[in-house]
């Protein structure tokens, strides 16, 4: 076995270092560090030259890699085992690595490898680092078929290769008829890495998810974008409630909306990042869309889990009246409240029922006692005691919006009056670099819902009665300290700020465009381009077509006669060529005055003035220059105009 | 005007060897390339009137030696004879001493005199008893042989042959030449009283003007992709020297010289490379070729760049 | 009937060949490689690297993964490039028979084949092998403007004409994903000289007496006369007693029977010996009397070549056992 060059090494652990290093920020560290600790060491016997270790040592480590998973996953199946398998053994492969075909496994490994971290994230610096990582690959082939060379010659031949494949990879990256997977079942374990609002809600959760500063929608309005006060984008809707923890109720689905949409009308365009769940965060209230389902919660959910960027066209109605004919069995469960529980709060509700007579005056009489009860609002409430809701109105009075709607929603129902929880996001800033409304984790909220008679289910936010702020300027105006809050949520740095709105406009492009890029968006492309059926058999036949076109002139290039020769030569060959077709070739080797002699001997009548165009041409190609430009350019006029008989 | 001179030295050669236009214009552009000259036929064709003729039209002192099988070296070069008088040896120069040197049937002598005569062609000078004498300026040679396979003759080994810069024959005459020949002057007459066609200094001049032909880059090309086929073509089982490219190029020159023009052509490089390399190159295959032969094989194989 | 068999299914076979790629018999002079004669496939390596492409492929549509389907599709068009690569390294090379020196039956036949390259791009990664030889040869480089002279070494079995066999001319520039060939067959042979028997009766035995008859050269056993004095003479020939009386410098000339002459005859090989064996035995002693410098002649069945030394006349004399009752003209092939 033939064993490699240097260079050829060192192309190959660049390429592996490149895909390898992306994924340290999800793999165990133990393996993050095996990995490293590896590629450095053949690195270190590429430099010396010195022998690779011994096969056994190469055992040991491997059982020590697969130890590691076990440690780390308990199995190997499933996305990330999978993955970190791989990155152990693609290290190990270089370090046995001493052959043409061990390298060239290596690199399709590391193509796959570079698929694999799209599997968690997908950002442009992902993109550019994969870009650097095909390079590398491409310039270890290139050093695996090729002589010993320098880098930059060879860096330049793979990156020529990079861009004439450029054409061929955008049309199929557009054309290419996509197709909605998964194709199969997925791992378990495929898209935990998502982060945002659950299923439930237990006190601390929604604190808890807006410590971050990740993106969770964006939207971009058609008109002016609506009044901070309008934009609550409605999540999960608790109803029931065990004393600790809320969760939703049963809920009926359909395709079209439990309400009639009335009032002023908000088009806009949301583009919700994945979080794995069906809810879809759309601004009260939307209106009827196709495709979608609606709950009897006012939900807009899809069919399926949202496990990739979505790009949805909505319309939010936020003045319409909604559950005017709610179900009894709902309202009942809207009532229900665990026996045993915070026995001071529904004290509190029976005392404010008896205030207020009217069933109508009893929110806004819960409103005002929490107004006067001093609530203090902060990411980082004292510890609850099993009475959660007493403990936060009573006791410590500090809380966080998810603390403020559970004890409204607790007083309400103590005082009779229908309610449940409703979470979701409110506010979003206007990035002012592309105008969207930018939604992220750090506005999760919680708010309340209570449904009076002949008024349906009106929305009231009880966080506002204590820090109205939140609403109006989002987290970082209402709370007190900006100490806990993430550094991009932090208002006092403004160059911070402008700078993650140019970040987040481009960013907002790249998921448009590369990311978002699906079935959906591919038809779209297509008809723009004026083909009115958008079938896979027309897409197919645009791909088709265009690749062929790509081909072809792949094929020109390839084709195109890459021969010395300047006008001179051009225009002679141009006259032999004439001549040729006329029946009159030129032999390869004959001098072009002894051609004109020939042919004025076997053809006379064929080219009378051939010998004068062959006399300029041996003048000009053999003799002194630079010659005579008069001459020159009789001689180009000639051969152009020559024309044999 | 160099051309008009050359013009002029062909047409009074042409008047004397009649028929032999092509073979006449070679053995002038040989001397013009300052080359040595080898004409190989059968004996009475007029291989020595033609060295006659050129000697008197350029006006060069010109001796002949007959090469015979007991023909000494000393024969050729000179001679040093002991001087009892002063005790000392004193060189006689031989006939070598002369501007053309007309070496008749050199084939006929040893292998030995046959060198020394070559190696005075290559150095232009003689050596003997350890004192250099420098031959005249301008010096040819111009050797007559018979075909090789005549009996009792020593054919000139390969390296040697490599010292003439072409060989070239006449052959029989044409009918219309022959007629003539029959009919007219006794040629020994006619190149006896044939006068000097140059002024002083004009083959000089001639010679300068052959040096200054312009040689592009793509004739030069042409030549190197002649000299590498030669080499490593199929068809040759000895190439040419870089000594006969340098020499196929002096010759091209003089010959584009001699047909008026002031740069080379491939064609000049063609015409000429039958009589430069013919010599040169051995065919391979069990039939020996001729020169034209051999040098069209070479051309064809060669495309012009 | 298994010999008929694979006959025909040969016959077949070469014929689909002359089909598909488009190779008749030798061709003379120069060849140029145009795009009707290059034949592209993927290598192993290649089919290895599409198989992972369809792999990513179908993971990228599992996960919906746009910059998967990216990737995929920038791999995979790279790959496509580098068909063009290949056939381009290829396309418009020039193929010309080159020289061919003859050998004895037994060594390998070395076939200069010029490659040249009319072109301003090098041409990388080259592998040129004849039929039925291995892609390990080592790979070489044609610089732009520039020929090579690549020799291919055919293993010879039979005395006479060798015809060089079809060629292959490989590259598997620039990534290794793709082989592009050419099939071509330069017409262009190899004498192949009868093996130089081992065991031929030695040369001077090859006759009843002392063979052949001596002839007049220059030795140095008997005084001949004296002559000019020369000064690459030898001092020991000089006439030093002239020259100690005062006369001029002279040269003894000696006649001497250091040099034969030699007929080595078809006839004088022992009776029973076999035409191949018989020329085999000429060939040792046309080789082993080149090597002693004797002058030998050639006498074979309708055949003579007179004596005389030098090269060309070993060549003669081999190329005439050679060819000895073999067909003029017509080139084996090589088996």
């Amino acid at each position: 076995m033939p064993s490699l060059r240097r260079d050829q090494v060192g192309w190959l652990l660049a390429g592996s270092a490149l895909t390898l290093a992306p994924h340290a920020s999800h793999l165990p560290p133990a393996i993050s560090a095996l990995c490293a600790l590896l590629l450095v060491w053949r690195g270190f016997i590429n430099q010396r030259g010195s022998r690779l270790p011994h096969r056994g040592l190469l055992v040991v480590l491997a059982a020590g890699v697969v130890g590691a998973v076990l440690l780390e996953f308990h199995q190997f199946f499933g996305k990330e085992p999978g993955i970190a398998l791989l990155a152990g053994l693609l290290s190990l492969k270089l370090l046995e690595t001493d052959s043409l075909r061990d390298a060239r496994a290596a690199v399709l490994l590391s193509f796959f490898m570079q698929l694999g971290q799209f599997l968690y994230q997908q950002n442009m610096a992902i993109a550019a680092l994969a870009l650097l990582g095909t390079f590398a690959s491409i310039g270890t082939l290139l050093a695996l078929q090729g002589r010993a060379e320098a880098f930059a010659p060879r860096a330049a031949a793979a990156a020529r290769l990079l861009l004439q494949a450029l054409p061929l990879m955008l049309v199929l990256f557009l054309l290419f008829p996509r197709v909605q997977g998964p194709l199969w079942g997925l791992p378990a374990d495929a898209y935990s890495a998502v982060s945002g609002l659950s299923d439930d809600m237990r006190p601390g959760d929604i604190a808890r998810v807006s410590e971050s500063a990740a993106i969770a929608f964006r939207a971009a309005f058609e008109g002016d974008p609506p009044p901070p006060a309008e934009r609550y984008w409605r999540g999960p809707v608790l109803t029931r409630f065990d004393g600790r923890s809320w969760r939703p109720g049963p809920s009926r689905r359909q395709d079209q909306p439990f309400y009639r949409s009335s009032g002023i009308a908000r088009p806009y365009t949301l583009t919700l990042e994945p979080h794995n769940q069906h809810w879809l965060l759309a601004m009260d209230f939307p209106g009827p869309a196709d495709g979608l389902v609606y709950g009897d919660d006012f939900r807009l959910l899809s069919r399926e889990p949202v496990r990739n960027r979505l790009r949805l066209e909505l319309v939010a109605h936020p003045a319409t009246p909604v559950g005017l004919a709610e179900d009894p069995r709902t309202l009942r469960e809207a009532l229900a409240l665990p026996p045993g529980f915070n026995p001071r709060t529904r004290a509190l509700g029976e005392q404010l029922r008896a205030a207020a007579g009217r069933a109508d005056d009893i929110p806004a009489l819960a409103i005002r006692h929490f107004r006067d009860s001093r609530l203090a609002y902060t990411l980082a409430p004292a510890p609850l005691s099993r009475n959660d809701v007493d403990s936060f109105l009573f006791d410590t009075k500090q809380g966080f919006c998810e603390h403020f709607a559970a004890a409204f929603v607790v007083t309400m129902r103590a005082a009779g009056v229908p309610a449940r929880v409703v979470t979701g996001y409110q506010g979003g800033e206007i990035n002012p670099v592309d105008g969207t409304l930018v939604v992220r984790q750090s506005d999760a909220h919680a708010w309340a819902e209570v449904w009076l008679e002949a008024r349906g289910w009106l929305r009231v936010d009880p966080t506002a009665a204590s820090a109205p702020r939140r609403i109006d300027g989002g987290l970082a105006a209402a709370l007190p300290d900006m100490a806990r809050l993430p550094l991009l949520a932090r208002s006092d740095l403004p160059w911070l700020r402008a700078l993650r709105d140019r970040v987040d406009a481009v960013n907002n492009s790249w998921n448009q465009w590369v990311l978002g890029y699906n079935p959906a968006r591919q038809q779209a492309l297509v008809a723009s381009l004026g083909f009115g059926d958008t079938g896979w058999q027309s897409l197919t036949a645009l791909m088709a077509g265009s690749c062929a076109v790509v081909m072809g002139g792949l094929t020109l290039w390839a084709l195109r006669r890459m021969r010395p020769g300047d006008a001179i030569d051009r225009s002679w060959s141009r006259v032999c060529r004439r001549l040729a077709a006329a029946g009159h070739p030129r032999h390869a080797w004959e001098g072009p005055l002894d051609y004109a002699g020939r042919l004025a001997r076997e053809a006379p009548e064929a080219a009378p003035e051939l010998a004068l165009i062959a006399a300029d041409y041996a003048r000009l190609r053999y003799g002194p220059t630079p010659a005579d430009t008069a001459l020159l350019q009789r001689f180009h006029h000639s051969s152009r105009k020559f024309r044999p008989r | 005007m160099p051309s008009r001179i050359a013009r002029r030295l062909t047409d009074a050669a042409s008047r004397i060897i009649l028929g032999k236009d092509h073979a006449v214009r070679l053995a002038l552009a040989c001397i013009l390339a300052r080359g040595h000259l080898l004409i190989e036929d059968i004996p009475g064709v007029g291989k020595t009137t033609l060295a006659h003729v050129l000697a008197r039209l350029l006006g060069l002192q010109f001796q002949r030696i007959q090469f015979t099988s007991d023909m000494l070296p000393a024969d050729i070069i000179g001679v040093s004879v002991f001087d009892q008088r002063d005790a000392s040896f004193r060189f006689h120069p031989g006939p070598a001493f002369a501007q053309l040197l007309l070496a008749d049937e050199i084939n006929r002598a040893t292998p030995k005199a046959q060198s020394a005569l070559l190696e005075a062609m290559e150095e232009r000078q003689i050596s003997a008893e350890g004192q250099t004498w420098r031959l005249p300026e301008p010096f040819f040679v111009i050797a007559t042989q018979n075909p090789a396979d005549q009996i009792g003759t020593f054919p000139l080994p390969e390296s040697q042959l490599d010292r003439f810069l072409m060989r070239i024959s006449l052959g029989y005459p044409d009918r219309a030449a022959e007629r003539a020949l029959l009919a007219g002057e006794d040629r020994r007459e006619l190149v006896a009283h044939l006068p000097t066609e140059l002024q002083p200094g004009e083959l000089d001049s001639l010679f300068e003007a052959a040096r200054h032909i312009h040689v592009g880059p793509r004739l030069l090309d042409y030549v190197q992709a002649l000299l590498e086929h030669s080499r490593a073509g199929a068809g040759f089982s000895l190439g040419l020297s870089p000594r006969a490219g340098l020499g196929l190029l002096a010759a091209a020159r003089a010959w584009a010289l001699l047909g008026g023009r002031d740069h080379v052509l491939p064609e000049d490089v063609q015409a000429v490379l039958p009589a430069v390399a013919g010599h040169r190159l051995r065919a391979t295959g069990d039939t020996p070729l001729g020169p034209d032969a051999l040098a069209r094989r070479l051309v064809e194989a060669v495309p012009l760049p | 009937m298994t010999a008929s068999r694979a006959a025909i299914t040969g016959t077949i076979g070469a014929r689909l060949q002359r089909w598909l790629f488009r190779v008749g018999g030798p061709e003379a002079g120069p060849i140029t490689l145009g795009q009707r004669r290059i034949f592209v496939l993927p290598t192993g390596f290649g089919l290895a690297l599409a198989l992972t492409l369809l792999v990513m492929l179908l993971a990228s549509i599992n996960y919906n993964l746009s910059l998967g389907f990216a990737l995929t599709f920038l791999i995979g068009g790279i790959a496509w490039v580098s068909i063009h690569h290949a056939f381009r390294n290829l396309v418009d090379l020039t193929v010309s028979p080159g020289r061919s020196e003859a050998v004895f039956c037994g060594e390998a036949a070395r076939f200069g084949v010029q490659l040249h390259n009319p072109g301003l791009r090098p041409r990388l990664g080259l592998q040129l092998w004849p039929r039925g030889g291995s892609s390990d040869e080592t790979a070489f480089d044609i610089a732009p403007q520039a020929g090579t002279v690549h020799f291919v070494a055919i293993p010879t079995h039979r005395r006479g004409w060798l015809q060089l066999p079809r060629l292959h001319l490989e590259t598997r520039h620039p990534l290794g994903l793709i082989r592009a060939w050419s099939l071509f067959q330069p017409d262009q042979r190899c004498l192949v000289y009868p093996a130089p028997a081992a065991d031929a009766p030695p040369l001077h035995h090859a006759g009843d007496a002392q063979p052949g008859s001596a002839a007049q050269g220059r030795g140095r056993d008997d005084f001949a006369g004296l002559r000019h004095h020369q000064a690459s003479d030898s001092p020991r020939h000089v006439a030093w007693k002239t020259v100690a009386r005062g006369g001029p410098w002279r040269t003894k000339e000696f006649d001497g029977g250091g040099s034969q002459r030699l007929w080595l005859d078809w006839q004088q090989l022992p009776p029973g010996t076999g035409t191949e064996a018989r020329l085999s035995g000429l060939a040792r002693w046309v080789v082993d009397a080149d090597a002693a410098g004797i002058e030998y002649g050639l006498r074979l069945p309708g055949l003579e070549l007179p004596p005389a030394t030098g090269g060309a006349h070993r060549h003669a004399c081999l190329a005439a056992l050679a060819l000895f009752e073999q067909p003029t003209g017509h080139a084996q092939p090589a088996s």
